[in-house]
């Protein structure tokens, strides 16, 4: 279904939802754009710029309750009520990128053994509005992983902007309901322009580096902790890659105890942090800095690609590049494995 | 011979003893530099210097003891160096110190502010001596450095390494502004206002630590109680609390020692005013105990002694 | 003196073994009456406070904290609150830029001897706490009060915080 939306009546149709959904919408405050739940009232900025967070918090956020536990006095049996997640989310104006996100999760968190509800729940009643992108920033890199400016992989409606609105175009089912609002209207031939900017910005971010040998080339320096060591020098090992990362998925789960009541929390966690890999024994196999990136470019253009069919785990937003404090980039570390000779 | 220049001929004349020199060179994009760890001279050919080299190269330092070394410092980076020294954190024998006299660098959040497409789009830069050529997304814009400088530039009174084994560069005469207006007018405003906009600015923090890692004086790192587990200080839970929480933990175990580099708040992705934190306490430090971190060899920060009777504290007469 | 106001707030207190628990001892076996809202943590020196307790303290919920040891040149460890004094009066002076009121926290010296001024402090403190009423919460306290917030926030790029 293919419709076209103006920019007022987009943010018109962001105010409408949040009577019966939560909205998570680009939100200029403070100097930076970053997702925040939408309200009657905020300014909406989708086109400064990317914003600084992906919005993979609408589907896997930063913290959740598992579950909690009451107990009214010592002896009695405590009471644990599960907190599984309610309510319906659109997730207006990210980018493709962002919304490919789910894409890396689901081999993991729905498989024929398990299945995480809180995942599940929440992908599966949550719409992404993507916005497709008009240039490339110094810092993108989708085209390389499979993806592109306008991929509506993981899209439930792709927009693109023509004139003073957004030709829409839906995805899924779900994106459909979403078009059918009368703040939709009639897209004319506006779609032929729309294609014309889609091509244009695929065209602008020129010609796409191939990672296939990259799985192969990063195992190969496994052992090699004299090019890990140089490709972590810079490196401070904080964690801002990890948490702008769309497609990060690891989580830590954690007991909040406040005298009779616990509160059971799933949280993101980090491998580049120290503690990651920290036994209770005090060994840690992951004791360095160089360590820990390892893992991390080897997960991502490695080992993940290598169990889940060749797709590499990164949705080549750029984040990680640009909101990394030296500036480290993961496209050159992973190009030094495969141009590695010895 | 210019500058950049005469750092080089130091540099190599000096880089056969040291395991390697620790510098800039251009980065991502030709917006950002990031830093170079000279081990060659083929390494040294990168070196680049100018507004563009933000990062306080200290922070390195601590990790490479034991090794001999060389680094290339600012003067906001040099207070770090002492700092450091007088906290034995590093030993002067082992640390080769290239210091410049510096113009200023530039804040990526004035140059985002002023340009009229995102700097992400950024396709050439041209530095110049008072300004930059910036093209980005097709749009040609000059903007004068002494209106994209970093704020901590505004108010520095060591533009040139007050520490170094080589100087490098002509010297400046400081004409520091006395305070910051952003600063005073934060300081002003009442208690509930400032809570309110702590409560929502912490609501933007993802605890991903880059503020404290980037920090040249925050040497726990692996083992900083903000991440311990026994004693558990903060929840994993992201609520502004215990975000709040982790900031008031950094600033009180930088409670006269931070120099003021500013590289917190730089490397903050989500554009947190953290030095509107730390200036504060210094300003205290400096009340109570006229000192400044990181302003002379020998000098112990002050909460790690004390002094049988203190001239600026009052004792709490009930 | 009974409390100000029926609803007792939360104080907590915390009190060196040797001088202040020894004073607030004294104040007790002697019947100097106070208000009870005050509950002590006994440690064994002021120097072992850390600043972080205070902070901790208050980021939970407490309306007012209270510290209290030798005084000082009479540490019963010599140095302990010599420290303590150093590290206390820099917290007092940093949490105004936080937005919590600087008057919740308050650090004092009480010797063991000294049972009427124990009594005396613990009385004023309480008053003054009192007199500034529960301690604003600093997650926000309802979802009212979060949205009203968050849009005033979301207003646009314009931040004259910093650079």
């Amino acid at each position: 279904m293919e419709r076209f939306i103006t920019k007022e009546n987009l943010i018109r149709l962001a105010e409408e939802l949040t009577a019966t959904c939560r909205v998570l919408a680009p939100v200029a405050s403070c100097g930076t754009v970053t997702f925040r739940r939408f309200l009657p009232g905020m300014v909406l900025d989708m086109h400064s710029r990317m914003a600084a967070v992906s919005p993979k918090a609408a589907t896997f956020p930063q913290t959740e309750t598992l579950l909690t536990v009451k107990r009214e006095i010592p002896e009695k049996k405590p009471e644990i009520t599960e907190t599984l997640p309610e309510g319906k989310n659109v997730v207006i104006g990210c980018r493709p990128c962002g919304a490919r996100g789910k894409l890396i999760f689901n081999p993991v968190y729905e498989t024929d053994k398990t299945k995480d509800p809180y995942y599940i729940q929440r992908r599966d009643n949550t719409v992404f509005i993507s916005l497709a992108c008009d240039r490339p920033e110094t810092t993108c890199f989708c085209h390389s992983v499979g993806s592109g400016p306008a991929d509506p992989q993981g899209s439930d409606v792709l927009l693109t902007l023509v004139g003073e609105g957004y030709v829409a175009r839906s995805v899924t089912p779900a994106g459909e309901e979403v078009m059918k609002s009368a703040l939709f209207a009639d897209a004319g031939d506006k779609g032929k322009e729309a294609d014309a900017k889609n091509v244009r910005a695929r065209e602008l971010m020129g010609e796409a580096h191939d990672y296939a040998s990259a799985p192969a080339k990063l195992l190969a320096r496994f052992d090699d902790m004299d090019f890990w060591q140089a490709q972590s020098a810079k490196c401070i090992s904080c964690g801002a890659c990890t948490y702008m990362c769309p497609t990060c998925y690891c989580f830590n789960i954690t007991d909040d105890d406040l005298g009779l009541e616990s509160r059971r929390i799933r949280s993101w966690d980090n491998c580049m942090s120290h503690t990651f890999t920290l036994e209770g024994s005090g060994h840690n196999p992951r004791p360095t800095k160089a360590h820990r990136l390892k893992n991390r470019v080897g997960h991502k253009f490695s080992y993940y690609p290598d169990l889940h069919k060749g797709v590499i785990a990164c949705c080549g937003c750029g984040r990680c590049i640009k909101q990394c404090p030296a500036g480290v980039d993961i496209r050159q570390i992973v190009n030094a494995a495969q141009e590695y000779s010895e | 011979m210019s500058q950049l220049d005469d750092l080089k001929n130091a540099i190599k004349s000096r880089l056969g003893e040291l395991e390697c020199v620790i510098g800039w060179e251009q980065g991502y994009d030709p917006l950002h530099a990031t830093p170079l760890f000279i081990r060659t001279e083929a390494d040294l050919d990168r070196l680049i210097i100018g507004p563009l080299a933000v990062h306080n190269l200290a922070t390195y330092l601590p990790g490479f003891k034991g090794k001999k070394i060389g680094v290339v410092v600012k003067g906001c980076d040099s207070k770090s160096v002492i700092q450091l020294l007088n906290e034995n954190l590093i030993n002067r024998d082992d640390v080769v110190v290239f210091g410049l006299c510096c113009d200023g660098v530039v804040s990526q959040r004035k140059i985002r502010a002023a340009l009229p497409a995102d700097p992400g789009f950024v396709e050439s830069v041209e530095v110049g001596a008072q300004d930059l050529k910036i093209s980005v997304a097709g749009q040609s814009a000059t903007l004068k450095l002494s209106d994209v400088l970093a704020d901590k530039c505004l108010i520095c009174a060591t533009p040139d390494a007050i520490i170094s084994d080589v100087l490098i560069g002509a010297a400046h005469t400081p004409a520091p502004a006395a305070s910051l207006a952003c600063q005073d007018e934060f300081e002003a405003k009442s208690d509930a206002e400032k809570l309110a906009f702590w409560q929502e600015t912490m609501s933007r923090c993802i605890r991903c630590y880059a503020c404290r890692n980037a920090c040249p004086m925050c040497v726990c790192r692996d083992h900083c109680i903000a991440t311990s587990r026994d004693p558990l200080w903060i929840s994993q839970d992201n609520s502004p609390a215990e975000n709040m929480m982790f900031q008031m933990v950094h600033v009180s175990h930088l409670a006269g020692r931070c120099t003021e580099c500013g590289e917190c708040e730089r490397a903050c992705p989500v554009d947190i005013p953290l030095m509107l934190l730390r200036r504060f306490m210094n300003k205290q430090v400096k009340d109570v105990f006229e000192l400044q971190a990181g302003t002379a060899l020998e000098q112990t920060p002050p909460l790690l002694t004390f002094k049988v009777e203190e001239e600026r504290i009052n004792e709490r007469g009930w | 003196m009974p409390a100000q106001d029926v609803r007792e707030l939360r104080i907590v207190g915390f009190l060196c073994n040797w001088c202040s628990y020894g004073g607030a001892d004294t104040a007790g076996v002697s019947r100097f009456t106070q208000p009870t809202d005050l509950r002590v943590i006994r440690v064994p020196c002021s120097g072992r406070i850390d600043p972080l307790f205070i902070v901790r303290s208050l980021m939970n919920g407490a309306d007012g904290v209270l510290v209290s040891g030798c005084h000082p040149r009479d540490c019963h460890y010599a140095e302990g609150n010599f420290y303590a004094r150093r590290r206390l009066e820099m917290l007092k002076r940093f949490l105004p830029i936080t937005g919590i009121d600087a008057r919740r926290f308050e650090y004092t010296w009480v010797s063991a001897s000294e049972g009427q001024r124990w009594q005396h402090v613990v009385t004023e403190f309480t008053r003054r706490i009192h007199e500034l009423g529960p301690a604003p919460t600093f997650n926000p306290a309802s979802e009212a009060d979060w949205n009203t917030l968050a849009v005033q926030a979301g207003q646009g790029q314009t931040c004259p915080c910093h650079g």
